[in-house]
């Protein structure tokens, strides 16, 4: 790939644009994550501002940008603000891998999977950062959580990603896209269906959301690893998060669900809408159960879905051995 | 920014030299007797899951709590001197604000008391109407208490709907008791409203509502899988602990002795009235989860056994005590089934405009006093889960 | 072991100053006793045997001295039992029953933060429900300017005495089932 100006104005284009849409997702996602919480809940949820309560999120973002940055004493001054901008940076890179369109990817590598695994990692990384540098001890706890769980819920989902990839022989998103048909039954999930049932809970696990929200579990741990943070430090975590999710909504959908092709018509239309179709599920579940305690957390993962993942991945790799 | 460190700070150095952590005179005394190398974590008094402001101070192993100690009287505001430098009506409404879950059974122990000192009859139509609005009460204390629990163990949803279940008795009992919260319808010698026929009508209403929603309740929460892992054998409590604590009410039942004031010491109507005692299968937080549930639907057949037997008459009794009433000389002790166990008040008088000792035996208090034991050892989640368990309204155990 | 009778003679043998047998229906109590101080963990020991636990502790400023109360309920049936030891206002010390109940800490913490109390033996003894003692320096909140007498207060109407000291400190008659001066 030569870094041609005609790539360099593409891939800031493309930047500015994931920026934009990891804004327009999180606002998208607190109207979406409040609605159906207060469908859920049997409230209205928010309808004051704007029409059905749609300028919320916008109200909240104001909100958070004018707040003052408050911040308690004895922290690690650099470590406490560089964890946000970790948090927020490298999901900023994940997007450029993903195929949007038939002819709409920021950035066409061939090992787009491996590209999104490797600064998926590092999400962590401001978790911990972020925790240490609080001085505070329920940060500390939150943090020591999240590391052990990212680390632990990234082994099954790289294997259930890997059975696909076994499967379609390829780690450029746009084959594994291509390699499925319009319609549902043409998708992988038809075929890997455990492998997306690992991945779909391992993507809980993965973006500490409930039941799995053990790094943040608000009844033990106030706020967890961002207790100490306020306005636009919060703000970024939260912008992080949503965008995580988003980002493992979308590999579900490129993987599993068939990515932009759709019936009628392929676009990225049925690859935002299968994406929030995950994302809902998400949102839903964390309405729905309490949460579970840290070490039966572990114990979903290394007793239940390594080992399905791995057999599953034996199989996968049993049955392409045979077919080919 | 003074004082802010640019250098790598280790948030644990402070346990190396503990002299050199803020901390109040209760958690210095709490450190005296630390291990070092542990944490020290303060919960609360403002922590999401401590219900009003109780502070726990742990000594944490990792993530087990090696030892606690709760801190109280962040809501203490001496109702026992306010007991005796006011007169009983003036204390009356007070009761209320003691335990807000369960008012009425307040109310009833410090009425219970007076009448039993003055020997004082209640007419039975009040009588009965104490009864429908206590076990109402309990009915709306144990649904709180659920929803709370729930939202302990990271459920957000339940507690809205028993909220709404809540609403709907105190829709109910404001028209007996004319507020929601505090209620204080009791009066020396009676109750001061008596209920119409909307009153009646919507506990008739209320009751087979309640038995519908109690089966999704059960399908919804009580057989959730990730809910039962986090209960099922967690905080065993048996009854030697309960004895040796002084425990009473859910704890004790589930601990399998099946000790309730309503038909051990019987006070107004509970001995025209029958009701089964349950007791938990399993002595774990789980357990005290089910006796509380099956509790709701002891006191929905209670209610419904009242409006059965419910007469017609005064609602207090002729000559009923006026303001200017004074308590004769003596002491009595007077015993009611709280939501949250055994509530007592000790009241002494030596004649006087005001009584002489107001002593309120809050079963929190008592209940409370073993967490420190039960949570010795547990992961903090559990520790949570023990608390939530336990029923704690934070005001009663404060008084 | 809830018969009442047999805890009178019991709390004879332990050298009661006073016995009483109360109408359970009208005061709430079966039956109480004054103790020494010192026989007052036998006495609780023997309740523990027997199944009972301790309700509360609940203390009264007499003129005499303080009134400790130690409530007692039986976790096999209806039969409250109070136990009483007489704290002189000099010197005033109770002992603790944490050794035996493990929830009287918090009891015995809490009067003595309403009464300037000292339990002996109390594990922990700081306050529990008001704040350090250096912010809070005023006298304990329950204290009586003008206290009445244990006689004027009723608690011994129907009481045995079997002390002729004590009942002499308390004014009242030295023979069995006197009648306190009440009025």
């Amino acid at each position: 790939m030569d870094l041609s100006l005609a790539i360099f104005v593409q891939i800031i284009a493309a930047v500015l644009l994931i920026i934009a849409l990891m804004v327009g997702n999180a606002v998208v996602m607190v109207y979406m994550e409040r609605k159906v919480a207060g469908f859920i809940q049997r409230r209205p949820g928010p309808y004051e501002v704007g029409p059905w309560g749609t300028l919320q999120a916008v109200c909240d973002s104001m909100k958070l940008l004018a707040k003052q940055l408050y911040r308690p004493g004895n922290v690690d001054l650099i470590l406490y603000y560089l964890a946000p901008i970790t948090a927020f940076f490298p999901v900023l890179l994940l997007f450029l891998a993903i195929p949007f369109g038939p002819w709409l990817t920021p950035l066409p590598v061939n090992d787009g999977i491996v590209l999104i695994l490797a600064f998926a990692g590092l999400g962590v990384l401001s978790n911990l950062l972020a925790g240490w540098a609080s001085n505070n001890k329920y940060s500390l706890l939150g943090a020591a959580r999240a590391v052990s769980q990212t680390v632990a819920y990234e082994i099954p989902m790289i294997l259930a990603l890997l059975a696909v990839v076994l499967q379609s022989g390829s780690m450029d998103l746009k084959r594994i896209t291509d390699q499925q048909g319009q319609w549902p039954w043409e998708w992988n999930i038809v075929l890997q269906p455990l492998a997306f049932f690992i991945y779909l809970v391992s993507l809980v696990g993965e973006t500490n959301r409930a039941p799995f929200d053990l790094p943040e579990a608000e009844s033990e741990l106030t706020a967890g690893f961002h207790t100490e943070y306020s306005g636009m430090g919060f703000a970024l975590f939260f912008l992080s998060e949503y965008a995580n999710m988003l980002l493992v909504s979308f590999v579900a959908a490129v993987f599993f669900l068939g990515g932009y092709k759709g019936p009628f018509a392929d676009g990225f239309w049925w690859l935002f809408l299968k994406a929030y179709a995950v994302m809902f599920f998400m949102v839903w579940i964390r309405w729905t159960f309490p949460r579970v305690r840290f070490d039966q957390l572990l114990n979903i993962n290394w007793k239940w879905l390594l080992p399905l993942g791995l057999i599953n991945l034996w199989l996968t790799a049993i049955i392409v051995k045979i077919a080919l | 920014m003074t004082g802010c460190n640019l250098g790598f700070i280790n948030p644990l150095s402070v346990l190396e030299n503990p002299g050199t952590m803020a901390g109040d005179f209760y958690s210095r005394n709490f450190e005296k007797k630390a291990v070092p190398g542990r944490i020290i974590l303060n919960l609360g008094p403002q922590h999401p899951s401590t219900h009003g402001v109780l502070r726990v101070l742990c000594e944490l192993d990792g993530e087990y709590v090696a030892r606690c100690e709760p801190v109280l009287g962040y809501l203490h505001r001496m109702h026992e001197k306010m007991g005796e430098v006011k007169t009983p009506w003036q204390f009356l409404p007070n009761l209320g604000r003691i335990d807000y879950l369960h008012p009425l059974a307040w109310n009833w122990a410090f009425v219970g008391a007076a009448e039993k000192l003055a020997g004082l009859t209640v007419p039975p139509r009040a009588e009965w109407l104490r009864l429908i609005g206590c076990e109402l009460n309990r009915v709306g204390s144990h649904l709180l208490w659920w929803g709370a629990f729930v939202m302990d163990l990271g459920g957000f949803t339940p507690i809205l709907y028993a909220f709404e279940e809540r609403e709907k008795i105190n829709d109910i009992l404001q028209i007996i008791t004319g507020s929601r919260l505090t209620m204080s319808n009791f009066r020396f010698g009676g109750v001061c409203a008596d209920g119409d026929s909307r009153f009646f009508r919507l506990i008739q209403e209320f009751i087979p509502y309640l038995r519908e929603r109690l089966k999704m309740y059960k399908g919804l929460v009580t057989d959730n899988v990730i809910l039962r892992r986090r209960l099922e054998g967690i905080g065993p409590i048996d009854v030697d602990m309960c004895q040796r604590y002084g425990a009473t009410g859910p704890i004790l039942r589930a601990a399998g002795s099946p000790r309730d004031t309503r038909q051990d010491y019987p006070y107004g109507v509970y001995d025209q009235v029958d009701f089964p005692i349950p007791t938990g299968p399993v002595n774990d937080s789980f357990g005290r989860y089910l006796v509380r549930l099956v509790e709701i639907e002891t006191s929905l057949s209670i209610v419904e056994q009242a409006l059965k037997a419910i007469p017609e008459g005064p609602i207090m009794m002729e000559k009923a005590p006026k303001v200017t009433w004074k308590l004769p000389a003596g002491e009595s002790y007077m015993a009611v089934e709280g939501a949250r166990g055994q509530i007592c008040v000790h009241l002494v008088s030596d004649g006087g405009q005001t009584p002489y000792r107001v002593k309120l035996r809050a079963p929190g208090f008592s209940n409370l006093s073993l967490f420190a034991e039960a949570a010795q050892g547990t992961i903090l989640a559990d520790a949570i889960a023990i608390l939530g368990s336990l029923d704690l309204v934070i005001p009663e155990v404060d008084r | 072991m809830r018969d009442p009778e047999k805890w009178l003679s019991s709390w004879r043998n332990l050298g009661a100053l006073t016995l009483s047998r109360h109408d359970l229906a009208k005061e709430g109590l079966t039956v109480s006793a004054f103790l020494p101080p010192k026989s007052l963990l036998k006495a609780a020991q023997e309740l523990k045997q027997a199944r009972f636990s301790l309700l509360d502790v609940s203390v009264l400023e007499a003129a005499e001295g303080f009134v400790v109360t130690y409530h007692f309920d039986s976790l096999d049936g209806p039969a409250r039992l109070a136990l009483r030891v007489l704290a002189p206002k000099k010197k005033p010390v109770a002992p603790s029953l944490w050794s035996i109940f493990q929830g009287a800490e918090w009891h015995e913490r809490e009067s003595a933060d309403f009464y300037g109390l000292i339990f002996e033996n109390n594990p922990n003894p700081i306050p529990l429900l008001l704040p350090d003692p250096e912010e809070f320096t005023s006298p304990p909140p329950l204290r009586k300017t003008t206290p009445s007498s244990i006689a004027k207060l009723g608690l011994l109407a129907q009481a045995e005495v079997l002390d002729p000291d004590f009942g002499e400190l308390l004014g009242l008659a030295n023979s069995p089932n006197a009648q306190g001066g009440s009025e």
